[in-house]
Order: structure tokens, then sequence, then C-alpha cells
């Protein structure tokens, strides 16, 4: 019993230590980090707090202003929008996280690639880069997601596509200054093979820039797969997803029901800004020079 | 002499970046499995009658056959026909782009009147009240998607306040445009002289305006923010410190120094906000270019979409030239040797 009880008792506080040293180093990655976990928990445990199912309709009750009966209201169709607002961050995660691994898993090898090989790999991605760069992203993602049929998978897609670009280029200007360091020089001379070079020595060299910037461009996916359910392609309503839930209640603000509208818009407002507090935290610890000069 | 020579360079290298992006949209339309034959045909369309829609409208043809016929009347200034308008697309643009200007540059020019002044502001006490506070407020501005803050500002401002005209269109109903000379109400009101017309525009615009400035203005806090920290930290100011330099005159030297790249980052923003327009344009019922886009893009109406998608390239084109200009007045050394 003692045995095993005095290393818990020494690891507790040193994990809690640690945290509040985050935590006191950055507050901003604090909050984020709670923010965002707290979004986090409702999605897993959505069927626990939510009192309807999230397309339940309920007879009796249409287009209830807020109560003790219905926290946020009911919406046209009868629905509980809390209920609805709660399944909805599953919908936020289940975007952002598949997301943000494909911007990674497309992003990442481009740049390490274009920037240790150069040349015209080097040029290709340089130049779909500009291209992708004069083109407004939301209209790009409109577009694509519009062609090519209104699927959750397809939305992720194109999210995860149309990021990866950034990814390549953030790795790639790691990589072109690492590429001449001594310990690639040393790892070439040892006879390793080229992917090894790669994924071995530069990776978690140059992945640092990259890891901070996740979760910005997760706060981004969010954003951009709720303006596309609001523009009315995408994920379609009856679907609780915020952005659709947004749509269906703009029809309701003139005659003066705005609760059916606003309360997935907050939900909406306190993830993304979870996940950009969490984004400015990070790249506050990963460099903390950078918050001396606020670069 | 040396400034011709840098913008033809520049002007050379925006001929494949725009060939690029009407490559891209030609294809975007076409990958997908919108088919506006079948919408203007109708369901109850023969074999026969789609054949010959297709015919007409050249997509039975290779791929780059149309692609090279369409750069072609490219060059001519035609950008083809609107299906589902059945007019020039170049026709609904240049009636459109006014409509979306206007609130797009009143906005860029608040938000920046605003953004410039608290980011600098915001710098020179880093950490600060006033710079906890402005951070905060620009990461919000960040977040909160445009469109829902437009609808709840409607609903507070039209809906229960009863300030703001009804969110539909750019005039009161009642009303008629003025003659048109710019395209904006607003300036064509003034210049004929007709104080109602002038009057309703700006009531209509007020509400989008303010909206579109706030958006703007975050990340321009942010920025203008970041980049006098560096000046301020920089070695020349430092040792302008150092040298007893009075504070007033440190800082007017250190804005000359921010000035340069918080313009870059004004411009670059402003290229991506013709699209981001839309979705206000949407929701006020604004009939400009952002809307009509939007559509064309819902109704695979091909040869407006690619309008639309060039509209936008050649803005952000026009706008980084504008830029480089800019900064090749203000800084002469810097642009030419690069």
């Amino acid at each position: 019993m003692t045995d095993t009880a005095i290393p818990d008792a020494t690891a507790q506080p040193a994990i809690l230590n640690r945290g509040l040293g985050i935590g006191r180093r950055s507050p901003t990655f604090a909050v984020g980090l709670t923010v965002v976990g707290a979004f986090a928990l409702l999605a897993i445990f959505a069927d626990v707090a939510a009192p309807f199912g999230p397309i339940e309709t309920i007879a009796t009750a249409v287009l209830q202003p807020p109560g003790p009966d219905h926290w946020f209201g009911t919406d046209g169709n009868a629905m509980d929008v809390f209920s609805r607002v709660v399944f909805g961050a599953r919908f936020a995660f289940g975007i952002a996280v598949p997301a943000a691994i494909l911007m990674l898993l497309i992003g990442v090898p481009l740049g390490l690639v274009a920037g240790y090989q150069g040349g015209i790999v080097d040029e290709i991605l340089l130049r779909i880069i500009d291209v992708l760069r004069a083109f407004p992203t939301i209209v790009l993602a409109l577009a694509v997601v519009a062609a090519t049929g209104q699927s959750l998978i397809n939305v992720v897609l194109v999210i995860g596509f149309l990021d990866a670009p950034i990814f390549a280029r953030l790795v790639r200007s790691e990589v072109l200054v690492l590429r001449s360091g001594g310990f690639v020089k040393a790892a070439v001379a040892a006879g390793n093979p080229t992917w090894r070079i790669l994924f071995v020595h530069l990776l978690p060299n140059a992945i640092r820039g990259a890891t901070a910037m996740i979760a910005v461009r997760m706060a981004w996916a969010v954003r951009i797969s709720a303006t596309l359910a609001f523009i009315g392609v995408g994920i379609q309503a009856p679907t609780p997803e915020w952005g659709a839930m947004i749509r269906q209640g703009a029809e309701y603000i003139i005659s003066g029901e705005w609760w059916i509208a606003a309360f997935p818009g907050l939900a909406l407002v306190g993830i993304v800004l979870g996940f950009n507090l969490l984004g400015d935290g990070a790249q506050d610890l990963l460099d903390p020079r950078r918050k001396a000069t606020g670069k | 002499m040396k400034v011709g020579r840098f913008l033809l360079r520049r002007l050379l290298l925006v001929v494949p970046i725009l060939l690029g992006i009407t490559l891209l949209a030609f294809m975007l339309v076409r990958i997908g499995d919108q088919d506006p034959v079948a919408m203007l045909a109708g369901p109850m369309a023969t074999e026969e009658s789609i054949a010959l829609i297709k015919h007409e409208l050249g997509l039975d043809r290779p791929f780059w056959v149309q692609f090279f016929v369409y750069v072609g009347n490219l060059l001519h200034g035609d950008l083809g026909q609107s299906w589902q308008a059945s007019t020039p697309v170049m026709e609904e643009i240049l009636s459109r782009l006014p409509a979306s200007l206007e609130i797009l540059l009143l906005s860029m020019f608040f938000g920046a009147s605003v953004g410039v002044p608290v980011g600098v502001r915001a710098a020179q006490r880093p950490n600060g009240i006033f710079d906890q506070v402005s951070r905060f407020v620009s990461l919000l501005g960040f977040s909160v998607p445009t469109y829902w803050i437009a609808l709840m500002s409607i609903f507070v401002v039209f809906f229960l306040l009863r300030w703001a005209p009804p969110p539909l269109g750019r005039l009161s109903l009642i009303l008629l445009p003025p003659p048109e000379v710019t395209g904006s109400y607003l300036l064509d009101g003034l210049m004929s002289g007709n104080f109602d017309v002038v009057r309703s525009a700006a009531s209509h615009l007020a509400l989008p305006v303010i909206i579109f400035s706030v958006i703007i203005a975050a990340p321009i806090i942010k920025h203008s923010r970041a980049i006098t920290l560096e000046v301020l930290s920089s070695d020349y100011i430092r040792y302008a410190r150092a040298c007893g330099v009075r504070p007033r005159i440190v800082r007017r030297i250190a804005l000359r120094n921010a000035l340069v790249p918080v313009i870059t980052f004004i411009g670059t923003e402003l290229t991506g906000l013709l699209a981001a327009v839309s979705l206000i344009e949407l929701i006020f019922a604004w009939g400009g270019l952002g809307q009509w886009g939007l559509n064309a893009i819902l109704n695979g109406d091909f040869a407006a979409v690619q309008g639309y998608v060039l509209v936008l390239a050649v803005f952000s084109v026009a706008v980084f030239l504008v830029i480089d200009l800019l900064v090749l007045i203000l800084e002469p050394r810097a642009t030419l040797r690069s």
C-alpha cells in the first residue's frame, strides 16, 4: 500500500507544478486549453449533457424562447436548440481533427522534400502556393464542395488540401536553414539514405513552427466548415452543425426569434477563440523570444 | 527608367499566375457533378436537345480546346455568357462591382484608421492593460464569424431598436437610383444633388460597413502592434534613445519605419476581402459582385464562376501592384534592389 502511495504522492504535484508553470508562462495557452478541453468533453459526453436528441422533435414546442424547459429555446422544427448546440461540438471536432491530420500528412513531407532537394520540386511547390494564395480560400472551398457533392468527407478533404501548402511552406523554410547544418552533413557522410535524413534527422528539428500552427489552422477549419454550411453547401440541416443551424435561424432574425441563430454562433465563437488562444499561447511557449518582441 | 523596368517585370510575373488561376477555375467548375446543360434543358429534355445545347455552349469539345477558346476570347475582353441570366458575364461584373467596392473600401478606410493607431498604441507598453484588452478584442474579431455578427446586429439594430432600415438592398424601395456615374449610390446621389438618395444610401450602408470594419480591424491591430514592437526594439531606435533623443521624436522615427510593413500588410489583407464581402452582401441582400458570385458557384454557372474568380485574382494583382508602387515611393532602396 505505502509502496505505491509514495510515488503517487510525488508524481501528482510534479504534474501539477508543470501545468501551473505553463499556465504562468502563458496564460493564453492555459485559457485556450481549458476552453477547447471543455468543448471536447461536451463532444464526448453529448449524449449525457443534452436533455433531448439532436434531431428529436418536441411536438408541443415550436419556436419557444429560451426558458427553464428549453435553455436555448426551440427552433422552427420544434427541436431543442441547447441539445443541438451540444451535439454540434461533435461536428466541430469531427472536421477540425481529421482536417488537421490531413494538412500535416500532406504538407510536412512536401515541405521536407522541397526544402531538402530544392530544384524542380521546390519550384513547382512554390508556384502552386502562389496560385493558391492568389485564390481566395473561401471561394475555392465553396466551388470544390459545391462541385464534388455535399458530404462531411468532402468538406474535410477540401479543408485539408487547401491548408497543406501553409505547412509545406513553414517546414520548407526551416529545412532550407537546417540542411547546411553539421548534423545533416554528418548524417549524409555516415551513409544514411535520403528518406532517413528527411524523416529522422530533419523532421524533429523542422516541425516546431508547424506544431504551433496546428491549433490556429484548426480554428480556421472550424470557421470555414461552418461558413460553408451557412452558405448552404456541405453539411445540411437538420444536421446539428453550428453553421447549418445559423442558416436555419437566419430567416427568423427579422421576425425577432434570435435564439435559433444566436446560440450556435456563440458556441462557434467560443471554440474558435479557444483554438486561437491555444495557438497563440503555443507560439509563446515554443519561442519565448516572440513574446518579448511580439513577432 | 528603373521604376518602369521594375513595373514591367512585375507585370510579366503576373501573367503566369493569372493563367494558372484561369486554368484552375476552368477545371474547378468542370470536375464536379454539376451539370448546367441538364439544368438549362429542364427535366423534359430529350437526348437530342441536350446534345444540341451542349454543342451550342461548346461543351462537347475537348477540355483544352474549350480552355484555349476561352483564353482567346478573354484577350478580347469577352468573358462568355452567364447561362442563368443569358447576359454577358463582363456586363454583369461591371454593373455589380461598384456596389461591392462601396462597402469594401469604406470598411477598409474605417478599419485601418482605427486598427493602426490601436495597434501602435498597444505596442508602446507591451503587456500593459491597453495591450491586453486590444489583444483580446482583436482575437475576438478573428473568431467571430462575419455572417453571425451581421445577423445579430440586424436583430438588435433593426428589430429591437428600429434604427437601421430593413436589410434588403442598398436603397429604400420608394426611391429611384440616381443617374449612374460611378455606380456608388452615395457618390452618384451627391453628384446629382439628390439628398434623399444620399441619406437612404448612407443609412443602408451604415450597418454592413460598421460590421465589416470591425472584422477588418482585428488583424490590422495584431500586425501593426507586432510591426511597431519590432521597430521599437531595433538597434537604431535603441541607439537613438541612448543618445538622448526626445521620446516624441523617437516615436516619429519608429512610426516612419513601421509605415512600409503596415501598408504592405493592409494591402495583403485587402486582396482577400473582395471575396469575404460576399457573406455580408448575402445577408444584407446587397446585390453586389460577391452575392452574384456565390449564386453562380451554387448554381454551377460555369462562365460566371470563371469570370468571378478572374475578377478576384485581377483585383488582388492590382492591389499588390499599387502597394509596390507605394512602397517604392516611401522606400526606394528596398524594392529596386530586390
